[in-house]
């Protein structure tokens, strides 16, 4: 199947975007073997610690979708490095970022149901994960107001950067509050992994596969930014012509009877 | 729910969200296209 034009228009070639496609579902079919039928159940939470294999990974590729977005978007207000690729770039990752928190949060909680016996507790890396949600997803509804669109590259990475500061208060939450989450298991401060075995194999799976659909997905919706931004250029230019044709046949605009 | 119930419906709701997500990019680069001059 040829695709089209536009489809070219990535950070990568069509090819090498495949090739992450495939290795992607080729990880995340691993993981669900292993992750549910290889790896044993803990001994004290027994099978509910199988959705870490899916929390964990998905919470270190929000931090990562998040740190692409905050390094793109000050390679953009940096003069020598401005580019639109970089603003693309960040919004992409950004949206990437939103669908991971929203997947952390969502089965943080259902892990916390048979664990700790509730949905959700006001707990400081919980709330900061949701202060972290909500702040891009404030992020994404600023990309889409209205402006020139280098006005809103120039916005939207000053947002981006301010946002970001709630990642590393996220990850040390755990060690700055007593917190009901759990310390870090891998990057914990003596950087001693406390999972072993299939176990680790199970989380670290789940981490390649996860960055493997990042990236492919991030070259898929960076195609989607390019098509985006071309729509809006042509509805500007649109809106400006018909501005300009009302304007000409208006008798204010043309100053007759002044 | 048993464990096991919160784990498939985890799991499923994850293969969901991804699915949908990609699906979702898919059709908007589409209708993009299909709105091109």
């Amino acid at each position: 199947m040829s695709e089209p034009v536009s489809m070219g228009e990535g950070l990568m070639s069509p090819v090498v975007r495949r090739v992450f496609g495939v290795l992607a579902l080729f990880a995340l079919a691993a993981l669900v073997v292993v992750g549910l039928f290889v790896a044993p159940p803990d001994e004290v939470q027994g099978d509910a610690q199988r959705l870490m294999y899916i929390h964990v990974p998905a919470a270190w590729l929000a931090y990562l979708a998040f740190g692409v977005t905050a390094v793109s978007s000050a390679l953009y207000l940096w003069p020598r490095t401005r580019s639109f690729v970089w603003d693309r770039v960040a919004g992409a990752s950004a949206e990437l970022g939103v669908i991971f928190t929203g997947l952390t949060l969502l089965l943080g909680s259902m892990w916390g149901r048979p664990v700790w016996g509730v949905w959700w507790a006001w707990d400081a890396r919980l709330v900061t994960t949701a202060v972290l949600f909500f702040l891009y997803l404030g992020y994404l509804a600023l990309r889409r107001v209205p402006a020139a669109l280098d006005v809103r590259a120039k916005r939207c990475a000053i947002a981006a950067m301010i946002a970001f500061v709630d990642v590393p208060i996220v990850h040390f939450s755990v060690t700055w509050w007593r917190t009901l989450h759990q310390k870090a298991t891998v990057f914990n401060p003596d950087l001693n992994a406390e999972i072993h075995g299939t176990m680790a194999l199970a989380l670290w799976i789940g981490v390649l596969a996860f960055t493997l659909l990042y990236v492919y997905l991030l070259d898929l919706r960076y195609r989607l930014e390019v098509i985006e931004e071309d729509r809006e250029e042509r509805e500007l230019e649109a809106a400006i012509a018909d501005r300009v044709q009302g304007g000409m046949a208006s008798p204010e605009t043309v100053g007759v009877g002044s | 729910m048993t464990d096991a119930g919160f784990v498939i419906a985890g799991w499923v709701i994850t293969g969901v969200v991804l699915l949908g997500y990609w699906l979702s990019i898919l059709w908007r680069i589409r209708r993009g296209e299909r709105s091109e001059p």
